[in-house]
């Protein structure tokens, strides 16, 4: 199959990060969705109640409360104005992560649907990868597991990803994202190069 | 409404972005790692200048509060240990999802390998670690 020219991909790119600003409120980042998710299912929030609270809720037990201790008269008292609430205050629910990663799911297979057909199978594709794990059927689970392990484990350890920190923080130049990304890419240049001696 | 149906779209044309570009293929990766092709590393190139100046356009009409990407210790180690888990399971943490989707079953492996290492870290970091590394996603 024949893939996006280059400035096609990087133009589309860009503009889904963008739109994951405008509409979401919070910049795109893959591997924060992952550590969400896998700490909420391993410690799940031990109240419902406080979160049930909403800001109405409070404000008028609070009146009430200030009344009751003050009299009526100091609820008259000017009150300061309130400092707009930053746009990603709230914690994003289990549910919008796991709607996120079935959503990217439907886009790659959407694509092959499109393109070269749905034809899903365990068979490692990739004349690379096919040619690394011929006759040692083990090295599979051994180069994507471990591999996986490694990209998740660096990615929380440096607090982002390719989206994250590649592209959103990159182009914003933060300090942190511009040594991620040229540690991820220096290190998966070299690593390649490394895995071209089996190739 | 707006986030799920947001959440819905965005994450629809990201994935088929990604697979459409080549950024699934274990093959296609490698060929921009080795610089044997410059397809993709020209696309990423691109999207990054892009976003730069979409940021620039942002921040005219609007005051952003977008989250700061500090330094802290564990950026060097772990942006270089997701290096090298990309290049040998060919996946980044959205990718793995695009393959699963593109019908690569064997995907399933790394991403069970990524949900295990990133709570693996996180049990490593409460036990001998002292920093902040903030996150991705503000939560």
């Amino acid at each position: 199959m024949s893939y996006w020219a280059w400035w096609q991909g990087g133009v589309v790119l860009a503009g889904v990060m963008v739109l994951h600003w405008l509409v979401l409120g919070r910049m795109m980042g893959v591997s924060g969705r992952y550590t969400a998710l896998i700490d909420r299912w391993r410690a799940p929030p031990p109240s419902e109640a406080e979160e049930a609270l909403t800001a109405e809720e409070l404000s008028a037990a609070l009146r009430e409360l200030t009344a009751a201790e003050f009299g009526e008269g100091a609820l008259e008292a000017p009150l300061e104005p309130a400092a707009p609430a930053p746009v990603s205050a709230a914690p994003l629910s289990l549910g919008t992560h796991a709607l996120f990663f079935g959503a990217l799911v439907a886009g790659g297979l959407l694509s092959a649907v499109l393109g070269a057909g749905w034809t899903p199978s365990f068979a490692v594709r990739g004349a690379g990868l096919t040619t690394l794990v011929e006759g040692r059927p083990w090295l599979t689970p051994l180069l994507l597991g471990g591999g996986g392990v490694l990209v998740g484990f660096g990615t929380r350890m440096a607090a982002g990803c390719t989206s994250g920190h590649g592209l959103c923080g990159t182009s914003r130049l933060q300090p942190g994202s511009l040594l991620a990304t040229a540690a991820f890419f220096a290190a998966g240049v070299g690593t390649s190069f490394l895995l071209q001696r089996w190739l | 409404m707006r986030a799920v149906l947001g959440t819905l779209l965005i994450g629809v044309a990201f994935g088929f972005s990604l697979s459409q570009m080549g950024f699934a293929s274990w093959d296609e990766l490698h060929a921009m790692f080795t610089f044997t092709q410059p397809r993709l590393l020209l696309s990423f190139i691109t999207a990054v200048i892009v976003l730069a100046v979409a940021w620039r356009v942002i921040a005219c009409f609007s005051a952003p509060r977008w989250s700061p990407r500090p330094i802290h210790p564990g950026t060097l180690a772990g942006g270089a240990l997701f290096g090298v888990g990309w290049a040998l399971s060919g996946a980044c943490p959205a990718i793995v999802l695009v393959q699963l989707g593109e019908g690569q079953l064997a995907a399933l492996w790394t991403l069970a390998g990524i949900v295990a290492g990133n709570g693996l870290y996180s049990a490593v970091h409460r036990r001998y670690f002292r920093w902040t590394t903030g996150s991705c996603v503000e939560r």
